[in-house]
Protein backbone atom coordinates (compact mmCIF):
# COMPACT_ATOMS: atom_id res chain seq x y z
CA UNK A 1 0.00 0.00 0.00
CA UNK A 2 1.27 3.39 -0.67
CA UNK A 3 1.08 6.06 1.70
CA UNK A 4 -1.35 8.19 -0.40
CA UNK A 5 -3.66 4.64 -0.03
CA UNK A 6 -2.96 4.78 3.68
CA UNK A 7 -4.10 8.05 4.36
CA UNK A 8 -7.48 7.67 2.59
CA UNK A 9 -7.62 4.42 4.71
CA UNK A 10 -6.63 6.78 7.70
CA UNK A 11 -9.09 9.20 7.20
CA UNK A 12 -12.06 6.42 6.63
CA UNK A 13 -10.55 4.58 10.00
CA UNK A 14 -11.22 7.69 12.15
CA UNK A 15 -15.20 7.82 11.02
CA UNK A 16 -15.08 4.27 11.28
CA UNK A 17 -16.22 3.10 7.97
CA UNK A 18 -13.40 1.07 6.89
CA UNK A 19 -14.48 -3.29 6.19
CA UNK A 20 -12.63 -5.31 7.96
CA UNK A 21 -10.69 -6.40 5.17
CA UNK A 22 -9.58 -3.02 4.66
CA UNK A 23 -9.53 -2.76 8.80
CA UNK A 24 -7.07 -5.82 8.29
CA UNK A 25 -4.69 -4.12 5.39
CA UNK A 26 -4.64 -0.90 7.18
CA UNK A 27 -3.22 -2.32 10.67
CA UNK A 28 -0.79 -4.03 8.54
CA UNK A 29 0.37 -0.63 6.37
CA UNK A 30 0.04 1.01 9.67
CA UNK A 31 2.72 -0.92 11.04
CA UNK A 32 5.11 -0.30 8.06
CA UNK A 33 4.69 3.43 8.04
CA UNK A 34 5.55 3.64 12.04
CA UNK A 35 5.79 7.07 13.04
CA UNK A 36 5.21 8.90 9.80
CA UNK A 37 1.33 6.52 10.08
CA UNK A 38 1.10 7.47 13.39
CA UNK A 39 1.59 11.03 13.15
CA UNK A 40 -0.68 11.44 10.02
CA UNK A 41 -3.32 9.26 12.38
CA UNK A 42 -3.36 11.88 15.26
CA UNK A 43 -3.92 14.89 12.40
CA UNK A 44 -6.86 12.62 10.69
CA UNK A 45 -8.36 13.04 14.65
CA UNK A 46 -9.44 16.37 13.40
CA UNK A 47 -11.84 15.54 11.41
CA UNK A 48 -13.99 13.88 14.23
CA UNK A 49 -13.54 16.90 15.83
CA UNK A 50 -14.85 19.37 13.33
CA UNK A 51 -18.01 17.19 12.59
CA UNK A 52 -18.77 17.39 16.61
CA UNK A 53 -17.79 21.18 16.04
CA UNK A 54 -20.53 21.29 13.55
CA UNK A 55 -23.08 20.54 15.90
CA UNK A 56 -25.09 23.45 17.57
CA UNK A 57 -24.03 22.62 21.90
CA UNK A 58 -26.68 21.08 23.56
CA UNK A 59 -27.30 21.72 27.15
CA UNK A 60 -26.94 19.20 29.38
CA UNK A 61 -29.54 18.34 32.37
CA UNK A 62 -27.68 20.38 35.66
CA UNK A 63 -28.29 17.20 37.38
CA UNK A 64 -25.62 15.30 35.66
CA UNK A 65 -22.52 17.57 36.46
CA UNK A 66 -23.67 17.08 40.50
CA UNK A 67 -24.22 13.49 39.72
CA UNK A 68 -20.60 12.67 37.91
CA UNK A 69 -18.47 14.79 40.64
CA UNK A 70 -20.25 12.91 43.06
CA UNK A 71 -19.63 9.97 41.71
CA UNK A 72 -15.75 11.43 41.02
CA UNK A 73 -15.62 12.49 44.68
CA UNK A 74 -17.18 9.23 46.49
CA UNK A 75 -13.45 7.51 44.26
CA UNK A 76 -10.94 9.75 45.65
CA UNK A 77 -12.25 8.97 49.32
CA UNK A 78 -11.91 5.00 48.30
CA UNK B 1 -6.66 16.97 30.88
CA UNK B 2 -3.08 16.77 32.99
CA UNK B 3 -4.67 17.34 36.21
CA UNK B 4 -7.47 14.95 34.88
CA UNK B 5 -4.68 11.98 34.29
CA UNK B 6 -3.81 12.92 38.02
CA UNK B 7 -7.01 12.23 38.93
CA UNK B 8 -8.04 15.09 40.07
CA UNK B 9 -11.78 16.30 40.22
CA UNK B 10 -11.35 19.89 39.68
CA UNK B 11 -9.61 20.15 36.44
CA UNK B 12 -12.62 17.38 35.30
CA UNK B 13 -14.88 19.89 36.33
CA UNK B 14 -13.58 22.41 34.07
CA UNK B 15 -13.14 19.63 30.86
CA UNK B 16 -16.76 19.60 31.71
CA UNK B 17 -17.69 22.75 31.32
CA UNK B 18 -15.99 23.62 28.70
CA UNK B 19 -16.94 20.52 26.05
CA UNK B 20 -20.29 19.13 27.42
CA UNK B 21 -22.41 20.64 25.24
CA UNK B 22 -20.20 19.48 21.98
CA UNK B 23 -20.33 15.98 23.52
CA UNK B 24 -23.95 16.10 24.45
CA UNK B 25 -24.90 17.49 21.17
CA UNK B 26 -22.78 14.37 19.09
CA UNK B 27 -24.63 12.34 21.76
CA UNK B 28 -28.15 13.64 20.59
CA UNK B 29 -27.47 13.63 16.91
CA UNK B 30 -26.59 9.68 17.47
CA UNK B 31 -29.61 8.75 19.82
CA UNK B 32 -32.23 11.07 19.18
CA UNK B 33 -32.74 10.91 22.79
CA UNK B 34 -32.56 14.01 25.28
CA UNK B 35 -32.82 11.36 28.65
CA UNK B 36 -30.95 8.97 27.04
CA UNK B 37 -27.93 11.75 25.63
CA UNK B 38 -27.70 13.27 29.11
CA UNK B 39 -27.38 9.60 30.82
CA UNK B 40 -24.62 8.35 28.06
CA UNK B 41 -22.91 12.15 28.65
CA UNK B 42 -22.53 11.72 32.46
CA UNK B 43 -21.44 7.89 31.65
CA UNK B 44 -18.60 9.41 28.86
CA UNK B 45 -17.18 11.97 31.52
CA UNK B 46 -16.60 9.39 33.71
CA UNK B 47 -15.71 7.30 31.47
CA UNK B 48 -12.91 9.93 30.60
CA UNK B 49 -11.83 9.92 34.26
CA UNK B 50 -10.98 5.86 33.99
CA UNK B 51 -9.14 6.27 31.13
CA UNK B 52 -7.61 9.68 31.05
CA UNK B 53 -4.45 7.75 31.71
CA UNK B 54 -4.61 6.20 28.24
CA UNK B 55 -5.12 9.44 26.32
CA UNK B 56 -1.78 10.24 24.77
CA UNK B 57 -0.98 14.22 23.68
CA UNK B 58 1.05 12.97 20.99
CA UNK B 59 -1.96 10.89 19.79
CA UNK B 60 -3.56 14.25 19.22
CA UNK B 61 -5.84 16.41 21.03
CA UNK B 62 -8.30 15.85 23.92
CA UNK B 63 -11.33 16.83 22.39
CA UNK B 64 -10.51 14.54 19.27
CA UNK B 65 -9.71 11.69 21.45
CA UNK B 66 -13.33 12.15 23.60
CA UNK B 67 -15.04 12.65 20.54
CA UNK B 68 -13.65 9.15 19.48
CA UNK B 69 -14.75 7.94 23.03
CA UNK B 70 -18.27 9.11 22.91
CA UNK B 71 -19.13 8.62 19.54
CA UNK B 72 -18.33 4.92 20.31
CA UNK B 73 -20.71 4.71 23.23
CA UNK B 74 -23.52 6.47 21.80
CA UNK B 75 -23.23 4.27 18.85
CA UNK B 76 -22.71 1.23 20.49
CA UNK B 77 -25.94 2.45 22.89
CA UNK B 78 -28.09 3.27 19.70
CA UNK B 79 -26.86 -0.40 18.26
CA UNK B 80 -27.93 -2.49 21.98
CA UNK B 81 -31.36 -0.01 22.01
CA UNK B 82 -34.82 -2.29 21.84
CA UNK B 83 -35.94 0.60 19.64
CA UNK B 84 -33.34 0.62 17.64
CA UNK B 85 -35.22 -0.64 14.25
CA UNK B 86 -37.65 2.15 14.97
CA UNK B 87 -35.15 5.06 14.92
CA UNK B 88 -33.78 3.06 11.47
CA UNK B 89 -37.18 3.26 10.21
CA UNK B 90 -36.98 7.08 11.20
CA UNK B 91 -33.83 7.51 9.28
CA UNK B 92 -34.87 5.70 6.51
CA UNK B 93 -37.80 8.26 6.34
CA UNK B 94 -34.33 11.30 7.03
CA UNK B 95 -33.19 9.96 4.16
CA UNK B 96 -35.81 9.73 1.73
CA UNK B 97 -37.07 13.35 2.69
CA UNK B 98 -33.68 15.15 3.33
CA UNK B 99 -31.04 13.23 1.91
CA UNK B 100 -28.41 15.95 3.43
CA UNK B 101 -28.68 15.81 7.36
CA UNK B 102 -26.24 18.28 7.47
CA UNK B 103 -27.85 21.06 5.49
CA UNK B 104 -31.04 20.58 6.96
CA UNK B 105 -30.01 20.73 10.78
CA UNK B 106 -28.34 24.06 9.30
CA UNK B 107 -31.10 27.02 10.61
CA UNK B 108 -30.82 30.31 10.61
CA UNK B 109 -30.44 30.63 14.43
CA UNK B 110 -26.77 28.07 14.16
CA UNK B 111 -25.48 29.73 11.43
CA UNK B 112 -25.57 32.97 13.73
CA UNK B 113 -24.43 31.06 16.61
CA UNK B 114 -20.45 30.50 16.32
CA UNK B 115 -17.96 31.54 14.09
CA UNK B 116 -15.85 28.43 14.20
CA UNK B 117 -19.38 25.98 13.61
CA UNK B 118 -19.90 28.47 10.95
CA UNK B 119 -16.24 27.89 9.37
CA UNK B 120 -16.45 24.56 9.51
CA UNK B 121 -20.27 23.65 8.50
CA UNK B 122 -19.20 25.87 5.72
CA UNK B 123 -16.06 22.91 4.78
CA UNK B 124 -19.24 20.53 5.07
CA UNK B 125 -21.55 21.83 2.92
CA UNK B 126 -19.19 22.20 0.32
CA UNK B 127 -19.36 18.78 -0.54
CA UNK B 128 -22.11 17.45 -2.92
CA UNK B 129 -24.65 15.93 -0.52
CA UNK B 130 -24.19 12.73 -1.78
CA UNK B 131 -21.29 12.87 -0.37
CA UNK B 132 -22.52 14.38 3.12
CA UNK B 133 -24.73 11.98 3.57
CA UNK B 134 -22.35 8.78 3.17
CA UNK B 135 -19.76 10.31 5.72
CA UNK B 136 -23.09 11.57 7.85
CA UNK B 137 -24.39 7.47 7.66
CA UNK B 138 -20.86 6.62 8.85
CA UNK B 139 -19.88 9.00 11.45
CA UNK B 140 -23.12 10.01 13.29
CA UNK B 141 -24.83 6.48 12.44
CA UNK B 142 -21.74 3.96 12.67
CA UNK B 143 -23.21 2.21 9.55
CA UNK B 144 -20.38 0.23 7.64
CA UNK B 145 -19.63 1.25 3.54
CA UNK B 146 -22.12 -1.99 2.81
CA UNK B 147 -24.55 -0.83 5.05
CA UNK B 148 -24.54 2.75 3.79
CA UNK B 149 -25.07 0.80 0.31
CA UNK B 150 -27.92 -1.04 1.31
CA UNK B 151 -29.73 1.88 3.00
CA UNK B 152 -29.33 4.35 -0.06
CA UNK B 153 -29.69 1.99 -2.71
CA UNK B 154 -26.34 2.64 -3.78
CA UNK B 155 -23.57 0.56 -5.05
CA UNK B 156 -20.92 0.05 -3.01
CA UNK B 157 -17.87 1.38 -5.00
CA UNK B 158 -20.11 4.55 -5.59
CA UNK B 159 -20.19 4.96 -1.65
CA UNK B 160 -16.28 4.32 -0.78
CA UNK B 161 -15.44 6.66 -3.63
CA UNK B 162 -17.75 9.25 -2.05
CA UNK B 163 -16.84 9.03 1.21
CA UNK B 164 -13.09 9.05 0.06
CA UNK B 165 -13.44 12.27 -2.11
CA UNK B 166 -15.43 13.72 0.80
CA UNK B 167 -13.15 12.91 3.75
CA UNK B 168 -10.44 14.34 1.91
CA UNK B 169 -12.01 17.57 0.65
CA UNK B 170 -13.14 17.83 4.49
CA UNK B 171 -9.43 17.25 5.67
CA UNK B 172 -7.77 19.67 3.07
CA UNK B 173 -10.18 22.26 4.16
CA UNK B 174 -9.95 22.20 7.51
CA UNK B 175 -6.36 22.30 6.78
CA UNK B 176 -6.77 25.67 5.24
CA UNK B 177 -8.82 27.00 8.12
CA UNK B 178 -6.44 25.62 10.72
CA UNK B 179 -5.01 28.91 11.45
CA UNK B 180 -8.82 30.67 12.07
CA UNK B 181 -9.75 27.63 13.96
Amino acid sequence: MSFEEFQNYARLFIVGALEPDEAAEFEAARREFGEKAEAYIAECYSLSEAFALSLKPAKASDQIKARLMEMVKSRQTR
Amino acid sequence: MQGVQREEAEPLSQLYDRYNGIIKALILRVVHNEAEADDLLQEIFMEIWNQAKNFSAQKGKPLGWMVTLARRRAIDKLRKKQAYARAEERLQREIEQQPDAWVHNSTEEEILDGDRRILIRRVIEMLPPPQQQAIELAFFRGMSQREIAANTNTPLGTVKTRLELGLKKIYDGLKELRDEL
